[in-house]
């Protein structure tokens, strides 16, 4: 026992800074591999099995399987008790679908803005938390709180507070003199979209924040001490010592929101629909609205739209890793 | 004694298991679990149903409308669907694939022509037209005779008095009309397919939705300029967009209060409930006016007429003759009648309004004044159009135009490139 317990005390409930890897758990792996051989290693091929079964079943049934079936799909008209193969002719209408590339359009400006602002603003309140400002204790939990809500709630939440009429926004705007910038911020086509964008932001900053605070606090102290030593200044010890040092953190989180705004549907159907005028249709909404509210039982276009995005999203994700040349460091 | 208990329990477990082979269930998912004037009806008719059939047991579910299209989309598909559901004759995909009783043994003689023709398809009858419904404009009395204006005999303003309406309502702060495209594909379209029907006529109008006539065509163009104007005048509430069905109710009886509501005449149902259950004040002055005459109409009495809620039939029903059984005790005249003294809601069950008696008596006669004379035209356009020209009605009618978002060139080139 002491074999297997060792290397998950070394790892277990550590958030990790650039040095170690940024997702807890994998270093167990390289670690438990490195190990020298525990006596009596070498189990049987059917107890190999016997253990790999469960999750293997699982894995195929609910993952391997549905995504299979989508691309499958995505080549035939399925319609209740009867199939049609259609060969390339749903990929060859959604390349005609100007619905379809709204959604991309949509979808591709969030996934990219979004980590971006959510990242930078983390960065900032995870450095004044670690800066110990005042109230860091009561800050640290007010700024985290959003994420623990879904987005249901968060989407009826502020379709209030976008109320035209008493949402707090324009309340605001009008007590300060600025009542002609008050507007249907979810209504207009103009500002859909940056309104669920900064939603999306407000929810996760808090999520970034925890994680890039952790990172900091697991900074090597003797490189820091040894910064001050140097007298290095505060900016100085932030841009050449400490962003170096979570950088990868930094990536993955950036990673992460991109690929999580890739898929994002709650938040839109419960606040816009899509709308207005679809400024704020994602791939995900669009693939919903297709597969069920178009008057047809066909699964095989959505399947198409589901295929071509997994695509898309699987190459951006490579790509994003390529740019960042973390492909030995970045885990998901 | 062992043998004579052991004889006992034997023909007990058979008289139980000759009455549970007896009974049969049919299962029934309905929208409309909101709306309590209409599921206090269906519940009743279904208890009623009980009681003179025994043998039968009526599993309703109630949902709200689009989880139920939502969870009928995959247990349809997965074979687990219920006997009867609750489904509109635009859901015209559940006939295409076969998924539908053929209702050809319900009592049609009971159901108004026009009524089985809407869920005919090839020649078949698939729905049971329980709803029907036309787009109204209804009224607080009272802010309008604030307002100093006086309705006409035929109760139909003219173009320019009706915009004289929203300008003096405006001017007091008060707005003109509630409406909201929050939370349906279809309201906010109420108030441009009732001016372009008038325009056209109902021959026209008809070609316009099947793509037979372009939403360029000058006539379409004029109609939708004179919309844009009330709407720039002020027409709607500032969150139409985002306001939701239910809240645009509110929202004209109650908080903060519109001289008028464009709506289906199924207000009732939500508006004839108690005040804490979302229904209108007691005692509040609704009236019913008709749309306003439109400029250059040549049919403005042409309104629309749509078979709304109806009750379908799964093909794959076990039980065929029940579900036909219990669909005929709803198609009778009493039915009908009973439906619409309770729900205030037409029907297309044949009925008589003129017996309709009781509190809600004279609402009834003025929903009947306001239809006196009028030509029907069948289906409003979210229903009858299909895939995209209908998200691209749905974004732009029901939603982007009424809300200045968009112009009338706009709008008109987008749908003319949906069909």
């Amino acid at each position: 026992m002491p074999h297997t317990s060792a290397p998950l005390d070394i790892e277990a409930g550590r958030l990790t800074n650039g040095v170690r890897p940024a997702l807890p758990g994998f270093g167990w792996f390289r670690r438990r591999a490195a190990a020298p051989a525990p006596a009596g290693a070498g189990a049987s091929t059917a107890t190999i099995i016997a253990f790999l079964l469960p999750a293997l079943t699982i894995y195929v049934a609910f993952t391997a399987y549905p995504a299979v079936r989508t691309l499958w799909n995505s080549f035939h008209k399925v319609l209740p008790r009867r199939e049609e193969f259609v060969g390339l002719e749903n990929y060859a209408a959604l390349m005609q679908d100007d619905l379809f590339w709204r959604a991309v359009r949509n979808t591709i400006a969030w996934a990219c803005a979004s980590p971006l602002i959510e990242v930078s603003i983390a960065l900032l309140l995870a450095l004044a938390l670690y800066a110990k400002v005042p109230g860091a204790r009561f800050f640290r939990i007010a700024w985290f709180t959003p994420v623990l809500m879904s987005y249901i709630v968060v989407g009826i939440l502020w379709v209030w507070i976008f109320n035209y009429d008493w949402g707090p926004v324009n309340v605001a705007l009008r007590a300060v003199g600025l009542g002609g910038w008050a507007r249907a911020w979810l209504g207009d086509p103009a500002t859909a979209l940056p309104s669920l964008i900064f939603v999306t932001s407000w929810m996760w900053v808090g999520f970034n924040m925890v994680v890039l605070l952790a990172a900091l606090h697991s900074l090597p102290k003797e490189v820091i001490e040894a910064a001050e030593l140097d007298n290095c200044g505060w900016g100085a010890k932030l841009v050449f010592v400490i962003l170096p040092l979570v950088r990868a953190t930094i990536l993955n989180l950036i990673v992460l929101s991109f690929i999580g705004k890739m898929k994002i549907f709650d938040l839109v159907w419960i606040t816009t629909k899509g709308g207005p005028l679809w400024s704020t249709e994602t791939v995900s909404t669009y693939v919903y609205k297709r597969a069920f509210e178009w008057n047809t039982f066909d699964l095989g276009y959505p399947s198409t739209i589901a295929a071509v995005w997994f695509v898309i999203v699987l190459a951006a994700v490579l790509a994003l890793t390529w740019a960042f040349g973390l492909r030995q460091k970045l885990e998901y | 004694m062992k043998r004579l208990i052991a004889a006992l329990a034997a023909v007990m477990l058979g008289m139980v298991s000759q009455a549970a082979a007896q009974t049969k269930e049919i299962t029934l998912w309905t929208h409309w679990a909101a709306e309590q004037i209409k599921r206090d009806y269906v519940e009743t008719a279904i208890k009623e149903y009980e009681a003179k059939n025994p043998n039968i047991k009526i599993k309703a579910t109630w949902y709200e409308k689009n989880a139920l299209y939502a969870a009928l989309k995959t247990s349809l598909r997965a074979g687990e669907a219920p006997d009867v559901f609750y489904a509109e004759p635009d859901q015209v995909e559940y006939m295409e694939n076969g998924l539908l009783l053929d209702l050809s043994d319900l009592n049609w003689a009971n159901i108004e022509p026009w009524a089985k023709q809407a869920w005919s398809y090839k020649g078949k009858p698939y729905g049971f037209p329980l709803e029907v419904w036309t787009v109204e404009a209804f009224y607080n009395t009272k802010l309008l005779a604030d307002l100093g204006v006086t309705l006409p005999a035929n109760q139909q303003l003219g173009p320019d008095a009706f915009l004289d309406v929203v300008k003096k309502a405006k001017g007091k702060g008060i707005t003109p009309m509630a409406i909201g495209a929050g939370d349906r594909p279809f309201p906010g379209s109420h108030l441009t397919h009732e001016a372009v029907l008038k325009r056209l006529g109902l021959d026209e109008y008809d070609k316009l939705l099947k793509g037979q006539i372009k939403w360029s065509d000058p006539r379409v163009v004029e109609t939708l300029k004179w919309v844009k104007g009330l709407t720039e005048a002020g027409l709607l509430p500032a969150t139409f967009t985002s306001l939701k069905l239910g809240e645009a109710h509110t929202y004209f009886h109650t908080n903060p209060g519109a001289v008028m509501f464009l709506n289906g005449s199924w207000y009732t149902s939500r508006a004839f409930n108690a005040p804490d259950k979302g229904g209108q004040p007691v005692g509040f002055p609704l009236g019913i006016m008709k749309y306003p005459a439109v400029p250059g109409a040549v049919c403005n009495e042409c309104k629309t007429l749509t078979v709304g809620g109806s009750y379908v039939a799964n093909a794959a029903t076990k039980n065929p003759k029940e579900v036909v059984a219990f669909l005929n005790a709803l198609a009778t005249p009493e039915m009908g009648n009973r439906w619409l003294e309770q729900v205030l809601v037409q029907t297309g069950i044949k009925s008589d309004a003129s017996k309709i008696t009781g509190p809600n008596a004279a609402y009834f006669q003025m929903l009947a004044k306001v239809n006196e004379g009028a030509k029907y035209s069948f289906g409003i356009p979210s229903q009858r159009l299909q895939a995209k020209p209908k998200e691209v009605f749905t974004q732009i009618i029901n939603n982007a135009f009424p809300a200045g978002t968009i112009s009338v060139e706009d709008a008109v080139k987008q749908l003319d490139a949906a069909y």
